[in-house]
C-alpha cells in the first residue's frame, strides 16, 4: 500500500504566499521536511522540535498563527504492505515492512496573513507519546484528550488527560486500526448480514 | 425580640437586627438543639457560607442544556467558580464508521453530525473529497450555485432553531413557536428539493444527487420574501425586550484574544469584533461572486451574538436572492463518468426511481454506462492517496474536514473539526463567575449542537 | 399497572377500565428526552405547525417524575444508556416508552461499538416509530396508536379465548387461585380444592 502522502513532487503547487512561508520556516528550523499536496503545505517535524515550532508559529510576526484549528491523528499500523501491485491480477509485486506509527497533525491558521498549514509529527504506535501544546493553545486541551481517547497517545504535560468521549472505564482506543468496528449481525427474514467491518465487499 | 421557631429554615429576623433569633429543631424523639444566635454572628457558625463550595451536576438530561451536555459546576453560593463540561453522551463513532463504507456513503453519515445544519456538513465533506480527487474546478457551476443557496437557507434555518431554543431556555415560548414556524417554511423548500426534511444526503462528491425542480426559484423567492418579514418580527419581539436585554447583556464575554486562544470562530468571534468569515477569507463554491457583508458586534457578550446572528440571517437572504438571480444552467454532476453519481432519478408509477430513459440507456444502448453504473453503485469510485483539510463556514463556525485517503474506495481516516466541540472546551472560561441562570444564557449563546460535539 | 392490587377479586371492571383508559390517554405528558436529530423533529411536533397541544401533550416535563411518557428521540450511546435507565426508573407508574426513530428502535445506521442497538435493550418499549428522522406526522401517528393502546388496556389480565388455565398461568405467572378467579369471571367453574377465592391481580 503506498504511503499516504504524495512525496513525489508532482503536486507541489503551493501558492506564492505559502512558498514564502515555507522558506521562512525552513530558515528557522532547518530540520524540517516539507511536503505539498493539492496546494496545502505540510511540515514534518520530530517530537523534540514540536513545541518549539508551534510556539514559533504562534509568536513570530510573519507566521503569526492565532489559531490551532485542529489536532488529529491517523493510525498507520505496522506490518508488510505492498508497494506495487500487478495491474490486472492485483498480486503484490513489491512489498516492504513498515513500523507501526501514529501520525498526529496540527493544523494552524493565521487570521492576519490568512494562511494555513499543517505540522505533522510521528510517534510509534505501541507506546505513543508526545509533548502537549495545551499551554500554548488552550483549545488543545480538549483536542489532545480526544486523541488520547481514540488513539492512546499520551500528551506529556497535559493538565487533565482523561477520556472525553468514551465512558470512563472503557478499554481500548476505538479509532485505532486494530480495534474492531464492533457492530452486530443484522437479521432479516431468512438471512443475516454481518456488520460492516466483516463484509466481504 | 426573640421568637422560637419550629424549623431552622424559618429563622428570619431582620438582618442587622440587634435582637436574637432562636433556631430550634428536632422531633418528639430527639432532644431539641437550641442555638441562640445574635445578628451579625452568622459567620461564626460552623457552616459559614463563605467556606463552602458546592459541586452541582447539570445534565445530561436537562431541559435547558441544548442537548446531552453535562456540566459539573463548582459553585460559591450561586456563582460559578469552575465549570467542567463532560461530553460523549452522544458519541456515535461516525468517524470510524466512515472508514468501512465507500466514499459516497460517507455523506449520509456525516450529515447526521451537526443535525441542525446537515447540508453544511455534507458540503464540507464533499469539498474535501473533491479536493482529494482533484476535481474542484470541474464541479459544474450550477451545482456550486445550488450548494451555496441551500447552504445559506440551512444557515437561516439553523439560526431560527437557535433563536427558538435559546428563547425557550430563557423563558420565551413565543420565540420557540416563531422559530419553528419559520424553520418549517425553509424545511418545506429543502424537502421539495432533496426529498427529506432533515439529514438530506443531497450534496454528493462531484455535485448534487439530482437537479432542483423547475419551480425551485419561484418557491424560494416567495419564502425569502416571507422570511424577511419574519426576521423583522423576531427583532421586534426580542431586540429591545427588557427581559432579553437584561439576561443577555454582559453575559458570557469572550474577547477576541480569548477566542483565538480557545479556537473559537463563527458568530462568537464576530461578536467580539473580528470580521473573519471563511466565506470571505477562503471562499469556496463560488462565494466570491456574491455580494454580502460580514456583520460584527463589539460587545462580545450573548446579546452581541444575538445581533450578529440576526444580521447573518439577513445577509443569507441577500445571498440566496443573488444566487436565484444568477443561477446558471447546465449539469449538476461532474462530467467524469468514473466519479459522477450515475442515477438519473424521475418520478414513476411506483415512486422515485431511475428514469426510464436512463434505464433503457444502460440496459440497451451503452455497455460502458452500464459498467460505470454497476461499479459506482457497488464499489464506488477510487480516490488517489493523500491528505487534505477543507474548512467551510457552518452556522457555528469553522467546520473542517481532515480527510486521509490511501488510494482505495473507502476513506482511510476522516477527522471532523467541529466548531461546537471547540466551543464546549471554552465553557470554563466563558462561564467563570456567572450565576447559574447566566450559565444557561451563556451556553445558549454559544449554540452548541451535541451531535457535532460528540460525533 | 398499580391499580389492580387494590381491587377485590370478582368485580367486573369493564366500565372502570374504559374510564381509566380514557383518562390516562387524555393528557399523556412526555418527558424531555431528546438526544439527537429526532429531538428536533420532536420539538417541531410540539411547535405550531404540527401541534401536540391538541392532545394535551405540549407540556414536556423537565422532571421525569412528573411525566408519563418517555419519547426516546435519538441515538443512545453506551455512555448515555445507564442514564436512560435511571430516568425511566424515576418515572412513576403508569409509564410508557416510545422509541422514536430507527436509532432508538434498533441502532439505526450506526451498527458499531458506540451505540446501543435499540433502546429496548434498556427499557421496555411500547411503540416503535421508524424513520430517520420520522416526520412529525409519523410521530403523531405513533402517539395516537399508543393512545389507542392505552385506552384499550385491560387493568387485569384475562384468559384469552380458548386459553387453558395452564397456559394462562404460564403467561401471567399467577398462582392457581388467582387463575381460578380469572376463569371464574369468564364463566368457567371453580376447580375443586379452592373453597376461598383469593385476591386476583397482577403482582
Amino acid at each position: 500500500m503506498p504511503d499516504a502522502v504524495d512525496t513525489s513532487g508532482l503536486d507541489i503547487q503551493l501558492s506564492e504566499q505559502l512558498r514564502a512561508l515555507r522558506d521562512h520556516l525552513v530558515e528557522a528550523f532547518p530540520l524540517l521536511e516539507v511536503l505539498g499536496f493539492r496546494g496545502e503545505l505540510t511540515l514534518l517535524v520530530t517530537q523534540g522540535d514540536l513545541v518549539e515550532l508551534v510556539r514559533f508559529c504562534r509568536d513570530d510576526s510573519d507566521v503569526s498563527c492565532e489559531y490551532l484549528m485542529d489536532l488529529s491523528a491517523v493510525h498507520w499500523p505496522g506490518g508488510e504492505f505492498s508497494d506495487q501491485t500487478h495491474e490486472t491480477t492485483g498480486w503484490p509485486t513489491a512489498t516492504s515492512q513498515r513500523e507501526g506509527r501514529i501520525e498526529v497533525d496540527y493544523l494552524l491558521y493565521s487570521v492576519t496573513h490568512n494562511h494555513r498549514f499543517r505540522i505533522r509529527v510521528d510517534t510509534p504506535d505501541d507506546a505513543p507519546s508526545l509533548p502537549s501544546v495545551s499551554h500554548l493553545y488552550t483549545c488543545a486541551n480538549f483536542m489532545e484528550r480526544e486523541t488520547y481517547d481514540f488513539f492512546g497517545v499520551s500528551f506529556v504535560g497535559h493538565p487533565n488527560l482523561q477520556r472525553i468521549h468514551m465512558p470512563d472505564g472503557w478499554e481500548g482506543h476505538p479509532q485505532r486500526k486494530d480495534y474492531p468496528l464492533g457492530g452486530v449481525e443484522v437479521q432479516y427474514k431468512g438471512a443475516t448480514i454481518p456488520p460492516p467491518d466483516e463484509r466481504k465487499y | 425580640m426573640s421568637s422560637s421557631m419550629r424549623t431552622p429554615a424559618t429563622a428570619g429576623a431582620a438582618w442587622g437586627d440587634e435582637g436574637e433569633v432562636e433556631v430550634a429543631g428536632g422531633t418528639a424523639l430527639e432532644p431539641r438543639h437550641e442555638f441562640t444566635v445574635a445578628a451579625g454572628e452568622w459567620q461564626n457558625l460552623p457552616d459559614a457560607v463563605d467556606d463552602d463550595l458546592m459541586v452541582i451536576n447539570m445534565g445530561p438530561q436537562h431541559p435547558s442544556t441544548h442537548g446531552v451536555l453535562r456540566m459539573v459546576l463548582t459553585l460559591d453560593g450561586e456563582q460559578v467558580v469552575d465549570n467542567s463540561p463532560v461530553i460523549g453522551y452522544l458519541h456515535t463513532g461516525i468517524e470510524k464508521n466512515l472508514e468501512f463504507r465507500p466514499w459516497v456513503h460517507g455523506v449520509t453519515f456525516v450529515t447526521r453530525m451537526d443535525y441542525l445544519s446537515p447540508l453544511a456538513n455534507e458540503l464540507g465533506y464533499c469539498l474535501a473529497v473533491e479536493k482529494l480527487l482533484g476535481i474542484t474546478d470541474e464541479v459544474p457551476e450550477r451545482a456550486s450555485a445550488i450548494r451555496v443557496a441551500l447552504n445559506e437557507l440551512q444557515r437561516i434555518a439553523s439560526h431560527m432553531v437557535w433563536l427558538a431554543t435559546s428563547g425557550l431556555e430563557l423563558g420565551s415560548t413565543t420565540a420557540m413557536i416563531f422559530g419553528f414556524r419559520e424553520r418549517e417554511t425553509i424545511i418545506d423548500i429543502l424537502e421539495y428539493v432533496t426529498g427529506l426534511r432533515m439529514n438530506h444526503a443531497y450534496i454528493r462528491p462531484g455535485g448534487l444527487s439530482q437537479d432542483v425542480p423547475d419551480d425551485f426559484a419561484d418557491r424560494t423567492r416567495k419564502v425569502v420574501a416571507e422570511l424577511r418579514n419574519k426576521v423583522d418580527e423576531f427583532e421586534i419581539l426580542l431586540s429591545r425586550n427588557p427581559i432579553w436585554l437584561e439576561r443577555n447583556t454582559g453575559v458570557g464575554i469572550l474577547t477576541a484574544e480569548q477566542c483565538y486562544d480557545l479556537g473559537i470562530t463563527g458568530p462568537m468571534l464576530r461578536a467580539a469584533g473580528v470580521a473573519h468569515d471563511l466565506r470571505k477569507a477562503q471562499p469556496h463554491s463560488g462565494y466570491e461572486q456574491y455580494d454580502f457583508d460580514v456583520p460584527i458586534a463589539q460587545s462580545a457578550d450573548a446579546y452581541g451574538r444575538y445581533l450578529v446572528r440576526i444580521a447573518e440571517m439577513r445577509e443569507s437572504l441577500k445571498i440566496v436572492t443573488q444566487v436565484l438571480d444568477t443561477l446558471p444552467s447546465g449539469p449538476v454532476m461532474v462530467a467524469d463518468a468514473k466519479i459522477a453519481w450515475p442515477a438519473q432519478l424521475a418520478l414513476g408509477p411506483d415512486g422515485l426511481g431511475n428514469a426510464k430513459s436512463y434505464v433503457s440507456k444502460i440496459m440497451g444502448q451503452s455497455m460502458e454506462a452500464l459498467i460505470h453504473h454497476f461499479k459506482l453503485v457497488t464499489e464506488g469510485f477510487v480516490v488517489p492517496p493523500g491528505q487534505v483539510y477543507v474548512p467551510v463556514e457552518s452556522p457555528r463556525g469553522e467546520l473542517g474536514y481532515h480527510v486521509t485517503s490511501d488510494g482505495t474506495n473507502k476513506p482511510y481516516r476522516v477527522h471532523v473539526r467541529d466548531p461546537s466541540f471547540i466551543a464546549i472546551g471554552s465553557l470554563p472560561v466563558l462561564t467563570h463567575g456567572l450565576l447559574i441562570a447566566d450559565v444557561i444564557a451563556a451556553v445558549a449563546s454559544v449554540d452548541p449542537v451535541m451531535g457535532g460535539v460528540d460525533r | 399497572m398499580g391499580l389492580e392490587e387494590r381491587l377485590p377479586g370478582g368485580i367486573l371492571l369493564t366500565n372502570v377500565e374504559r374510564f381509566v383508559g380514557w383518562s390516562r390517554a387524555g393528557s399523556l405528558w412526555p418527558a424531555t428526552f431528546g438526544l439527537a436529530c429526532c429531538a428536533i423533529e420532536m420539538m417541531t411536533t410540539g411547535a405550531a405547525n404540527y401541534d401536540l397541544a391538541r392532545f394535551g401533550m405540549e407540556v414536556f416535563r423537565g422532571s421525569p417524575r412528573q411525566a408519563d411518557l418517555m419519547i426516546v428521540a435519538g441515538r443512545v450511546s453506551q455512555k448515555m444508556a445507564p442514564i436512560v435507565r435511571n430516568l425511566y426508573d424515576q418515572m412513576a407508574d403508569p409509564k410508557w416508552v416510545i422509541a422514536m426513530g430507527v436509532c432508538a428502535s434498533s441502532g439505526g445506521m450506526f451498527n458499531n461499538y458506540a451505540i446501543v442497538q435499540g433502546v429496548d435493550h434498556i427499557v421496555p418499549v411500547d411503540m416503535y416509530v421508524p424513520g430517520c428522522p420520522p416526520r412529525p406526522e409519523m410521530l403523531m401517528d405513533g402517539i395516537l396508536k399508543l393512545h389507542e393502546q392505552i385506552r384499550n388496556a385491560q387493568l387485569r389480565e384475562r384468559p384469552r379465548k380458548g386459553e387453558s388455565m395452564q397456559d394462562f398461568r404460564h403467561r401471567t405467572g399467577w398462582t392457581d387461585g388467582e387463575v381460578a378467579v380469572a376463569h371464574a369471571e369468564r364463566g368457567a367453574p371453580v376447580p375443586e380444592g379452592y373453597d376461598e377465592l383469593p385476591l386476583a391481580g397482577r403482582r
